[in-house]
């Protein structure tokens, strides 16, 4: 007998929150601090609202889509040699989303801790982790993150050892002070809630009982959550003109955690870390292959998840040091917001379209 | 996987083609198909070159009688088949053998097998009947060597399968409680008896195991722990997917909780199944404590379990990459004691390591008298001269030792054994990539688990698919008055287990 292969309402929740987390976070206080100024993690509410009414609009697609994938639904209207460029656009970004987000992580390792080590192993290593998980499809993923969740939600709770050091009067009653706002600046630190986009593509592996939008929601007010109590903590603990200096500023916030036995945790933790960016760059490459399916349905998920993940360990020889990563990744959240509102918006009117036309929507 | 698989069941092939050719070879081909009609002489026959069977023939009676004698209840035997036949004439013989323990063989390959399994074989003319009156030798019902507890029963199954069975009915007094009757391996013929309770158990479970275990074309199983490694979802996985335990009282609980139950004959061990990871961390104990109690040695297990994985691989990281974790004061302990050591951390603790799984399986397989002896060598002489000697450092054999002791905290011998392999893994990529390594590890070890089924339940419930509610009696042993549902990894019909308001 073998379980059912639908998501669950709490493994959504969890993979939607597992796959927005991701090293954004060890800079967000600082990118906060220097585009809002004072009182800069109050922008975090801002954010988790724009992503809240994306998820939104993403639920008019799902109400109507009728459990069916995107695909299956633009592929009824539009021709396919239309719809190619828009595929193999997804499958590229996604792609290299995937391998940005790993690198950018095994970048900042390499800083903290391996100084002298070629990252691309680490990378081999990673990517390699992330094609086995890959291959034990979208239900075991869950599974994986609801783990992977528990190992690293419990960092939370070192928050509690900051209360001693956290002043108030850090935070000043001036809000959004001293910030200059860059535009292309606000892309990256959107692209910390990244992810939940994906769910697009969660409609065929979901039931009514997933509650799949509720779910996202969820996730996406957890991370919110996490995000905001860490941003709160890092200002209350640094002065302004600290955050506005520091790279990593919840790096060195875990750094400055001492106990009898063991000090200087944060590479440990950050170790953990490794996880969230496991799930994040398996469910964007799972989407990537998602995508390519539609173009080579001949050939089998593990070999082109496999083709995806290679080619995109190739490209990722590319950039070699942390600054241009960030660099692309700035290039690729730009481009990743546009398709985070334009799929679901192109997807919504053909089905406006459909559902003019009379064509049945729930095949 | 698949290549692997291909190579492992090519080399399995391999002997069992050449076994046929052996069998080919031989001058008689036994015919005991089903429907032939048994015969003495067809019969002696099979058991030719056979000494130890007992042939009495009585021939002013026209009876002959087959049996091993060493399988038989002798008392019995008299007392049913030897006595009356002995004190009859020969127009009696019909009458006697119209007596209900007297059942009539219909084919040649049920009498044989009868014989094989104590049963004893009496011709008279056409008819051949069988009497079942089996006593084989069997070991006395003790205690357990590897699962005790200290309060609780102490009873614990033997080889014979009667005995087991016996030790479940005692326990749980329903007919309700099914047995199903299978036999497994081409030779051996060993009985396996799946057991369940009507109405608690999934049956989509109970056939699924019985499907398994019928699929099984193998010659011989020889104990339990053998047999599910037939039957389970992933052969090549590092862990056991099914419980096994040799407690009558462990065995009763987990029917009750609605899963099922399987006895090999010949083997101590019975297994249950759909089983999770985190099952294996509870002992019968923890029921028999307060709850408090119960609750705090289970979250023991728990840290031990963390303690033997990362422990080791921990000390081997951090003196390899991150010297900055070790706070001052610690700093000039472990360097002063580190000073005389020649190898890198990493040779250092697998070392230390491979020492002490050599003295656990020397203890394993040794008599306890000298196995003694070994505990004296290992601990003292190893142990001691091997920081005097300026092998090891002092921490390390406290971080050895302690992820040893902490193995073997977790109840389940195999698990055990499973987590003190993989903690090799650990240490080697520890020692290879610090920090690092050991995310990379950990992160394998959850990709793996997350894709493990135990007959095709997830083998992570209750953690994923998430089930706060099993977490009562899981993770802690809530109070009995919490403990209200069924653990829903069974899927019992009937959820709800105690309907008491206290």
């Amino acid at each position: 007998m073998k379980t059912e292969e639908k998501l669950s309402p709490f493994h959504s929740v969890i993979l939607i929150h597992m796959i927005q987390t991701g090293v954004a976070l060890f800079s967000l206080p600082r990118v906060l601090a220097v585009q809002f100024g004072t009182n800069g993690w109050l922008a975090v509410f801002l954010f988790g609202a724009i992503v809240a009414i994306h998820i939104w609009l993403m639920s008019y697609v799902y109400r109507h889509s009728g459990g069916r994938s995107i695909f299956d639904i633009l592929e009824q209207s539009i021709p396919k040699f239309v719809l190619s460029p828009v595929y193999i656009g997804l499958i590229c970004v996604w792609a290299m989303l995937c391998c940005l987000v790993s690198k950018e992580y095994i970048l900042i390792f390499k800083m903290v801790a391996f100084p002298t080590t070629n990252p691309m192993i680490f990378e081999l290593v990673v990517n390699l982790l992330t094609l086995w998980l890959l291959g034990m499809g979208v239900y075991n993923i869950a599974k994986a993150a609801t783990v992977f969740f528990w190992f690293v939600i419990w960092m939370v709770f070192l928050l509690t050892f900051f209360y001693g050091e956290f002043r108030w009067a850090r935070l000043t009653p001036f809000v959004f002070q001293g910030g200059e706002l860059k535009m292309k600046e606000l892309y990256s630190i959107y692209a910390a809630f990244f992810g939940y986009e994906l769910v697009l593509l969660l409609f065929p592996y979901a039931n009514p009982q997933t509650k799949l939008m509720r779910a996202a929601m969820a996730g996406n007010g957890l991370t919110v959550a996490v995000y905001l109590y860490t941003c709160l903590i890092a200002f209350g603990f640094f002065s302004l003109q600290q955050l506005k200096e520091m790279l990593f500023p919840v790096l060195d916030l875990l750094a400055y955690i001492k106990l009898p036995f063991i000090e200087r945790i944060e590479n440990l933790l950050y170790g953990f870390f490794l996880f969230t960016i496991l799930i994040t760059a398996v469910m964007y490459v799972w989407s990537a292959k998602e995508v390519s399916r539609r173009m080579f349905p001949r050939i089998k998920g593990g070999v082109l998840g496999f083709i995806i993940l290679t080619l995109a360990y190739l490209v990722s020889y590319i950039p070699d040091v942390l600054s241009e990563v960030l660099d692309w990744l700035q290039i690729f959240s730009v481009i990743e917001f546009w398709i985070a509102f334009g799929l679901p918006a192109l997807v919504g009117l053909v089905l406006l379209v459909q559902r003019r036309r009379g064509q049945p929507s729930n095949g | 996987m698949n290549i692997f698989r291909t190579i492992l069941q090519g080399m399995l092939k391999k002997p069992a083609d050449a076994a046929n050719a052996g069998q080919s070879d031989m001058a008689y081909e036994p015919e005991n198909v089903p429907g032939v009609k048994p015969t003495l002489v067809h019969t002696l026959y099979e058991f030719q070159d056979c000494m130890d069977l007992t042939h009495r023939a009585y021939p002013e009676i026209g009876v002959d009688v087959l049996y091993f004698g060493h399988l038989v209840d002798n008392h019995q035997l008299a007392q049913d088949v030897l006595n009356p036949i002995l004190h009859i004439r020969a127009d009696e013989v019909h009458m006697l053998l119209r007596q209900t323990q007297f059942w009539p063989a219909a084919d040649s390959k049920e009498l044989i097998e009868g014989i094989l399994s104590g049963q004893v074989a009496i011709f008279n003319g056409a008819d051949t009947y069988l009497v079942n009156v089996s006593g084989p030798k069997e070991r006395q019902v003790s205690t357990s060597e590897s699962e005790t507890v200290i309060t609780g029963p102490h009873d614990a199954f033997n080889e014979q399968a009667g005995a087991c069975l016996s030790l479940i009915r005692k326990r749980v007094k329903s007919s309700h409680l099914k047995v199903i009757k299978l036999s497994v391996g081409e030779v051996t013929k060993t009985d396996v008896y799946i057991l369940y309770i009507q109405d608690i158990a999934n049956m989509l479970y109970v056939r699924e195991a019985i499907r398994r275990i019928t699929n099984i074309e193998i010659d011989a199983v020889h104990d339990s722990n053998m047999l599910i490694q037939y039957i389970d979802d992933n052969p090549m996985s590092i862990f056991p997917q099914f419980l096994t335990s040799e407690r009558p009282d462990a065995i009763a609980s987990k029917l009750a909780a609605g899963r099922v139950v399987g006895i090999v004959d010949g083997s101590p061990s019975v297994f249950s199944a759909p089983t999770s990871f985190f099952e294996f961390f509870s002992s019968s104990d923890d029921y028999y404590q307060r709850w408090m109690l119960g609750t705090a040695t289970r979250l023991l297990r728990f840290l031990a379990f963390g303690i033997t994985i990362t422990f080791t691989a921990l000390y081997v990281s951090v003196t390899t990459y991150h010297y900055e974790m070790i706070p001052e004061n610690l700093l000039l302990t472990i360097a002063e004691s580190r000073s005389k050591v020649p190898f890198p951390p990493v040779y250092e603790a697998l070392l230390m390591e491979t020492t002490i799984e050599l003295l656990r399986e020397a203890g394993a397989r040794l008599p306890t008298k000298i196995g003694q002896t070994i505990g004296i060598v290992g601990g003292i002489v190893i142990g001691q001269a091997a920081v005097q000697a300026g092998l090891t450092s002092n921490i390390l054999i406290i971080a050895v030792a302690s992820s040893a002791i902490a193995s073997f905290v977790i109840p389940s011998y195999v698990m055990s054994a499973s987590i003190r392999l993989i903690r090799f893994g650990l240490i080697l990529l520890a020692g290879l990539w610090g920090n690092f390594g050991l995310a990379i590890a950990l992160a394998a070890i959850v990709i793996h688990m997350s894709g493990l089924t135990s007959l095709g339940s997830s083998y992570l419930t209750p953690v994923a698919p998430f089930k706060l509610e099993d977490w009562r009696d899981i993770f802690i042993r809530a109070p009995f008055g919490l403990l209200v549902k069924r653990p829903t990894q069974a899927a019992p019909p009937n959820k709800v287990k105690n309907k008491m308001r206290r």
